[in-house]
């Protein structure tokens, strides 16, 4: 189709405005983190009294906060890190093999108690945490479920429901076909499912991977109430502990630990973008 | 669908694979099964069991039969809760969708810098609901500061501020979606309805947004179960506040926390009055659960068969 | 299908043996549930002090700020539930008093100097001890008093209380300082009103009944004037402006510090911050009562009582709990209890308590020898207690910014339900 000259070089303009237009408006976006990275550099009082401008004279006290905040208690932040990274990376890592062998299994064998099961899965999705919160503690203190090397168990279980949707979702679309010459060649099921349908599950792999990632990094209650709380501390819990008992809060610490939570998910997320936006969409739309 | 598909695996070689896989229950479906069971059903099972009693801790659990539940209903707060987590959901579904939507088109128009702004707009996902709550206080606050006000003093502010939060975080989560459900749509089809004359709207409302029904249905469902089950964000932002005061029936005097979402009325009856109404709360959380699980239900279904009508 | 059931099954067999099967800790141990973030780490170092000395493990663990119900009920449940835990009014009594070992008789119990900040139940057990007490008030800057022209001794009553503050509220410019600091009403400060200050109206209602024991189902607000007198009297003469008081960003602490004013209602536990981090002179401070125009209020003191209170775990093993009483008993007796007592929690009401130079307590001691009555922590009678003072905040920011004090009035009386 031909299109007008004028029409062309219209339509270029427009878009050189959305263009701007867009970039206005990613400016306001980002701008919430740029106000938690110009506050972490400021002294308590007057976070709250000039929240949006520039760190002055008077009010910046350099990498106080960060000493602040890392260093208070009896408790290293450093030691948080270290324990939200293991819980993460642990908790991630069994959901998503052991939710993607289960979802296939069930999508494949599809009895009537694996469809009991999948909708069992699909409607943990809509529970409260609050209801299950105080069972959940004891059930996982019994079982010693409370070290950062045990609680993904729980993280597995509580956190299942979604996972399981979104590789059933995805498993559906696969075709049979391919499975089926694997058996037909000899292949059990689990050599069939580590050579043959995990590759094809990557994308939903990463997908879920994020969602699970993003809500075990910040997650505050479940944490909270199941770790064993004399050895084990996350980031979300550092960050309540700099609150006294009489409702005082340290700002300026707490920004600070906030901007050293955030930096490790955003250096993630830039270096791994391209993955995380691809599989979000190919999950969601599949799913 | 479900069920089409699953005939077609019965017959044939899908009977191979099946029989093969049914023996590998305990390497596939245990590992799953056990730690869903520990971590989800028991305890849930344990939750509605307690609903109906007054306790304490779990151990010392008194049954007291469905008390509970008369004393959730007629808990005016948790009603109030309930049709302000409703307007809150409702709106937020739209916006949301709307916006996520407008943005994704735009975005899908070829303009320079496309991938830049959808790095950007997805960012606010990875900063957990505590975390958003406390920047985004600060930042109402800072703002309302100045008209010597906060976000904590009338309700319009609590609710619109948690809304601005919630598209804030979940605009570029949908985004994406869109995004995904944009670049499938048959280009020969959008080529038809050009030829055919159409333009730029009628393309958008006859050819694209039917093709992307399957993107709308995993987007509202999203929106609308994040939304219900709000519970950080709320208690780091509003916390409730402001309250009002209203007199009961009885002559008491009811509080209600004026932007108290479902999910935080929850928690607040836990710590609320006396160990009674640990089993209220409990009773609310079952009601809840229910609630949502209703909508979710509803809206999949009714999505969903626009999508097979397509 | 029979797979699928056999693994549903089989998980819930492991399931139920791991529930039943463990079992608890031989050792006797102490489990103690802090629930003060602040002293934390002086405790931990105790603790381990403790162990050195008797190898007896207490663990210590310290819930995040507003989490203590969670955290306690939580833990509760757990198998090393923790012995040593805060039971500090009549509401958390109400919830876990099932939970309470009765103290009477122990050792700790008999080194007690005073009754008066145990909590018995009804048949008489003592459920929960006070190891430390705070005292409030109004806290003075002498030196700026003295500036303005005035001395401590001068105010005796609300009257003359009210004359000096609004002579130097007036005076303010000239003078470089106001008469109060800022009465914050953002969740970081009103609970120095919706707390502490509403307990004069409720102390002085309880003593016209005899004083309470247990939460009256009622309460008449009799002494709400009285409230309104010093309320208006606080925000009317301080820099603040009264409508802006909800917003947060003031701090009441920082203003008091840097000498900006005279008054600051607050307690004795801001001793230390006051000297440590703003430097100021521990002579120039004084702490005063609240006096808010009650009949026969210039014979009142300090307003003395305590939230933190100890109760054993009933429910604990015999041998944990007779490790936590000797661990207390040790607290409260040993040269290195006593002196971290003194230190993180200020006077202890035990025989052998450590000396601390906390010049507010010396205060409140000094109105009690001159045969003052020490003003209850009657608040601590307060059904809902969340509830309420939210409740009164809110009403009490309404009134700031031109609400009618009958709101105030509404959520005070009928907001009182049990």
């Amino acid at each position: 189709m031909k299109k007008r000259p004028g029409s062309l070089k219209r339509q270029h303009r427009s878009r050189l405005a959305l263009t701007a237009v867009f970039s206005v408006i990613a400016l306001v976006y980002v701008f919430p983190v740029f106000v938690v990275v110009i506050n972490a550099f400021k002294q308590n009082t007057y976070v709250k009294t000039q929240t949006f401008s520039l760190p002055t004279q008077q009010s910046f006290v350099g990498f106080d906060n960060f000493i602040k905040g890392m260093t208070f208690g009896n408790y290293p932040f450093i030691k948080s890190m270290l324990f939200s990274v293991v819980i993460t990376v642990l908790s991630t890592g069994l959901i998503l093999l052991c939710t993607s062998m289960a979802a296939w299994y069930m999508e494949r064998v599809n009895s009537r108690v694996c469809r009991g099961i999948y909708y069992l899965c699909v409607f943990s999705m809509v529970v409260p945490f609050q209801m299950v919160m105080f069972t959940l503690s004891k059930t996982a203190d019994r079982l010693q479920l409370n070290t950062p090397w045990t609680i993904p168990v729980i993280y597995l279980g509580f956190g299942a429901g979604l996972a399981v949707f979104m590789f059933t979702g995805f498993v559906k679309s696969i075709p049979l076909e391919i499975e089926q010459a694997a058996a037909i060649d000899g292949c059990g099921p689990v050599r069939t499912y580590f050579h043959v349908v995990m590759p094809m599950l990557r994308p939903t792999m990463i997908s879920v991977g994020i969602l699970e990632i993003m809500w075990i990094w910040n997650d505050f209650l479940l944490p909270y109430l199941v770790l064993d709380r004399n050895s084990y501390m996350t980031i979300p819990i550092h960050i309540q502990y700099l609150q006294g008992s009489y409702g005082s809060v340290d700002l300026g610490a707490t920004m600070a630990l906030i901007l050293l939570s955030i930096i490790p998910v955003v250096v993630f997320y830039l270096l791994c973008q391209k993955h995380i936006i691809k599989g979000v969409a190919a999950g969601a739309v599949k799913g | 669908m479900r069920r089409k598909r699953s005939g077609l695996r019965t017959g044939g070689n899908g009977v191979l694979l099946r029989h093969a896989m049914r023996r590998y229950w305990f390497v596939f479906l245990l590992p799953m099964t056990a730690a869903f069971a520990v971590g989800f059903v028991w305890p849930f099972l344990q939750g509605i069991y307690l609903s109906f009693c007054s306790f304490t801790t779990t151990s010392n659990a008194r049954f007291v039969g469905i008390e509970n539940y008369f004393t959730a209903i007629g808990d005016k707060g948790f009603i109030y809760s309930f049709w302000f987590t409703a307007l809150f959901a409702a709106v937020a579904l739209v916006l949301i969708n709307l916006l996520a939507f407008a943005v994704a088109y735009v975005l899908t128009q070829g303009i320079r810098g496309a991938n830049l702004f959808r790095t950007v707009f997805f960012m606010p996902n990875l900063i957990g609901g505590i975390v958003l709550g406390y920047i985004w206080s600060i930042l109402f606050d800072g703002v309302l500061r100045m008209y010597n006000t906060s976000i904590l003093m009338e309700t319009k502010y609590g609710f619109w501020g948690l809304i601005i939060l919630q598209c804030w975080q979940q605009v570029g989560y949908m985004m994406i979606i869109y995004i995904a459900g944009l670049q499938a749509v048959p280009e020969d089809m959008l080529e038809a309805a050009r030829m055919d004359g159409a333009g730029r709207w009628s393309t958008l409302i006859r050819v694209t947004i039917p093709n992307l029904m399957p993107a709308i249905t995993i987007c509202t469902f999203l929106t609308l179960t994040n939304s219900f089950k709000l519970f950080d964000q709320n208690l780091a932002l509003t916390g409730g506040a402001p309250f009002v005061f209203e007199k009961g029936a009885d002559g008491t005097l009811n509080t209600i926390r004026t932007t108290e979402m479902l999910a935080l009325n929850i928690y607040n009856t836990f710590y609320g009055q006396g160990s009674i109404s640990r089993g209220a709360a409990q009773a609310k959380a079952v009601l809840f659960f229910v609630l949502v699980a209703v909508i979710s239900v509803l809206q999949l279904r009714t999505t969903r068969s626009r999508e097979v009508q397509r | 299908m029979k797979k699928c059931l056999l693994s549903l099954t089989a998980a819930l067999v492991v399931l139920t043996g791991l529930l039943s099967g463990c079992g608890g800790a031989d050792t006797p141990s102490v489990y103690w549930m802090n629930f003060k973030p602040e002293a934390d780490a002086a405790l931990q170092q105790i603790a381990r002090t403790y162990q050195q000395q008797t190898g007896v493990e207490v663990k210590v663990v310290t819930a995040a700020a507003g989490q203590y119900e969670a955290t306690l009920t939580a833990e509760m449940d757990k198998s090393e539930p923790p012995t040593l835990f805060v039971v500090g009014n009549s509401a958390a009594l109400d919830r876990w008093g099932e939970y309470c070992y009765d103290l009477r008789n122990t050792p700790v119990y008999n080194q007690l100097t005073t009754d008066d900040f145990t909590l018995y139940d009804e048949q008489g057990r003592a459920c929960s001890i006070g190891y430390c007490y705070e005292c409030f008030g109004i806290i003075v800057n002498k030196e700026l008093l003295e500036q303005a022209g005035y001395q401590v001794v001068d105010i005796k009553d609300f009257a003359s209380l009210k004359t000096i503050a609004e002579d130097i509220h007036a005076r303010a410019e000239e003078l470089g300082f106001d008469a109060f600091t800022s009465s914050g009403l953002d969740d970081s400060s009103s609970w120095r009103f919706t707390g502490h200050l509403a307990n004069m109206p409720l102390f002085y209602e309880s003593r016209d009944n005899g004083g309470w024991t247990q939460a009256p189902a009622r309460i008449e607000g009799t002494y709400l004037d009285q409230f309104k007198n010093i309320w208006d009297l606080y925000i009317s003469n301080s820099t603040a402006d009264p409508r802006t008081l909800a917003t947060p960003g003031y701090d009441a602490q920082a203003e008091f510090g840097r000498e900006e004013a005279v008054f600051y209602q607050n307690g004795s536990w801001e001793y230390s911050n006051l000297v440590e981090n703003y430097d100021m002179d521990p002579d120039d401070l004084a702490m005063i009562p609240i006096y808010c125009g009650a009949p026969g209020e210039e014979k009142i003191g300090l307003c003395c009582g305590t939230e933190n209170c100890w109760a054993v775990n009933a429910m604990a093993s015999q041998e944990d709990i007779q490790a936590t009483l000797d661990f207390m008993n040790w607290m409260v007796t040993s040269e290195e209890g006593t002196e971290v007592m003194a230190e993180q929690f200020g006077q202890i009401p035990y025989k052998n308590a450590a000396p601390n130079n906390n010049v507010f307590f010396r205060d409140a001691d000094t109105y009690m020898q001159n045969g003052n009555e020490t003003v209850d922590w009657v608040f601590s009678y307060t059904p809902n207690v969340n509830q309420w003072r939210a409740a009164l905040a809110s009403a009490l920011t309404q009134y700031c910014s031109g609400g009618p004090w009958e709101d105030v009035k509404r959520a005070f009386v009928d907001g009182w339900n049990v």
